[in-house]
């Protein structure tokens, strides 16, 4: 690679820079890769990305300067690399055999207002809105010609619908992203495949799909909406 | 000529046609090899780690039991020790062998620090108090992460472990009086070695350490 020294003494003296501030360089990425961590301001992709750039970055390093690759003759990089492509190429295909990532198709979450209705068929569950409040049959029944809350149970807090369709998952979870409005809910589909669910959640404030998350897994892949 | 060449031929070491010394060829010979063993098993971690994602119907959420801080810093020990390394291979090749047996004496000493670490962080892993990560199981429930963790990391302690022996021995070896600049190549081999498992961490630490705090 590099030509002859014609003292290779006060080469060898020179490389002690080199090596110092390698070490350094070295040092200061792997500070990084932590502090990235720590900061857990980025997204986690964001952060795969940057762990894999700088470890490439010290893998080179090391490689090229300290073990002398920069230095050597060129035999000694094939010797190595034939042995590090086909680590890599096991690795990727070990990896990325039957890949199947999971798609949210669908994800809404809708207040229910529905306004009470004289002459409507209720079932026991459904939901109504009267006078800002929010009430739940206790029973199937047909609503009078004025409202009575003999039937109905008032909720405290307003009622929502959750919503999702999903091409495959074993497991989904859904957040708020809105300490104020909490909601948590997780489970693992009966079916994992072409999955449609939903759920009502009774919520403190009115919520819209932008304030929840969903995530859902298929063997190891997590997939989420943002 | 390169320089490293240029030397091995300084020092009377047989050479291959190549013009490269036959120990340095089988040692990067060796290290294309261990490539691949260490390829199989950070992929065989990876893929367990995708797929028993969860134990006990719960997503596995290993950082209850890691402890990053004592991971970082045996990590900047590894780091500093191929500083020391590299620094023992550029003072033999000058035929300085005080300086020589010095940068060994740091490279054994910062590598005994890292299996320390280890040694401990295992201890630590295994008995935890609620959080008990074994070979079979993770808080009492079977899982495979603790097969997969402790292979591949135990590999790599082991690999240290080695080299620190390796060291020691030409450690030792320098107080006879016979040591020369006719043992540069092997110590260069030896530091090849020692560099070898510093990258081998380097790429352990963030897939199985740091990614874990990705999500």
């Amino acid at each position: 690679m590099s030509g002859h020294s014609e003292d290779p003494v006060a080469e060898e003296s020179q490389r002690f820079f080199t090596f110092f501030n390698l070490s350094m360089v070295l040092v200061a990425i792997t500070g990084l890769e932590i502090v990235i961590i720590y900061v857990q301001s980025f997204e986690g992709s964001t952060i795969i990305g940057v762990l894999f750039a700088t470890s490439i970055l010290k893998f080179i390093g090391v490689v090229w300067w300290f073990m002398h690759l920069r230095w050597d003759k060129i035999l000694n990089t094939v010797l190595f690399l034939m042995g590090l492509v086909i680590a890599l190429g096991t690795f990727f295909a070990v990896i990325f055999m039957a890949d199947e990532h999971p798609v949210v198709e669908e994800f809404k979450v809708t207040k229910i207002e529905d306004d009470w209705k004289s002459g409507t068929d209720y079932k026991s569950g459904d939901f109504v809105a009267v006078d800002d409040k929010f009430y739940q049959a206790s029973a199937d029944h047909t609503a009078d010609k004025n409202w009575s809350k003999d039937m109905w149970n008032e909720v405290s807090g307003i009622p929502h619908l959750i919503s999702w369709k999903i091409s495959t998952a074993d497991l989904i979870e859904i957040n708020s992203k809105r300490p104020e409005n909490p909601f948590y809910y997780q489970y693992n589909p009966a079916q994992q495949d072409g999955i449609v669910g939903n759920r009502v959640a009774i919520l403190d404030e009115e919520g819209k799909t932008e304030d929840f998350r969903i995530k859902v897994r298929s063997e190891a892949f997590w997939v989420e909406n943002n | 000529m390169s320089d490293a060449a240029a030397h091995a031929l300084d020092h009377h070491e047989p050479v291959t046609s190549t013009g490269i010394p036959n120990k340095k060829v089988l040692m990067w010979a060796f290290l294309g090899s261990d490539c691949m063993f260490f390829g199989t098993l950070i992929s065989t971690h990876l893929i367990y780690r995708k797929i028993s994602a969860t134990v006990g119907g719960n997503f596995l959420d290993i950082r209850d039991v890691f402890d990053i801080e004592l991971t970082s810093f045996s990590t900047f020990i590894l780091l500093a020790s191929s500083l020391f390394m590299a620094l023992a291979v550029s003072a033999i090749h000058k035929g300085n062998l005080s300086s020589t047996r010095w940068m060994l004496l740091g490279t054994i000493i910062f590598g005994a620090i890292f299996l320390t670490c280890q040694v401990y962080e295992f201890t630590h892993f295994v008995y935890a108090p609620g959080n008990e990560l074994t070979l079979s199981s993770y808080r009492g429930e079977p899982h495979v992460f603790g097969s997969t963790f402790y292979v591949l990391t135990g590999t790599h302690g082991t690999h240290v472990a080695i080299g620190v022996f390796w060291l020691l021995g030409w450690f030792v070896y320098s107080f006879t009086g016979r040591m020369s600049t006719a043992h540069a190549i092997d110590i260069e081999c030896c530091g090849l070695y020692w560099h070898f498992v510093d990258i081998v961490w380097i790429i352990i630490f963030p897939v199985v350490y740091l990614m874990e705090y990705a999500f």
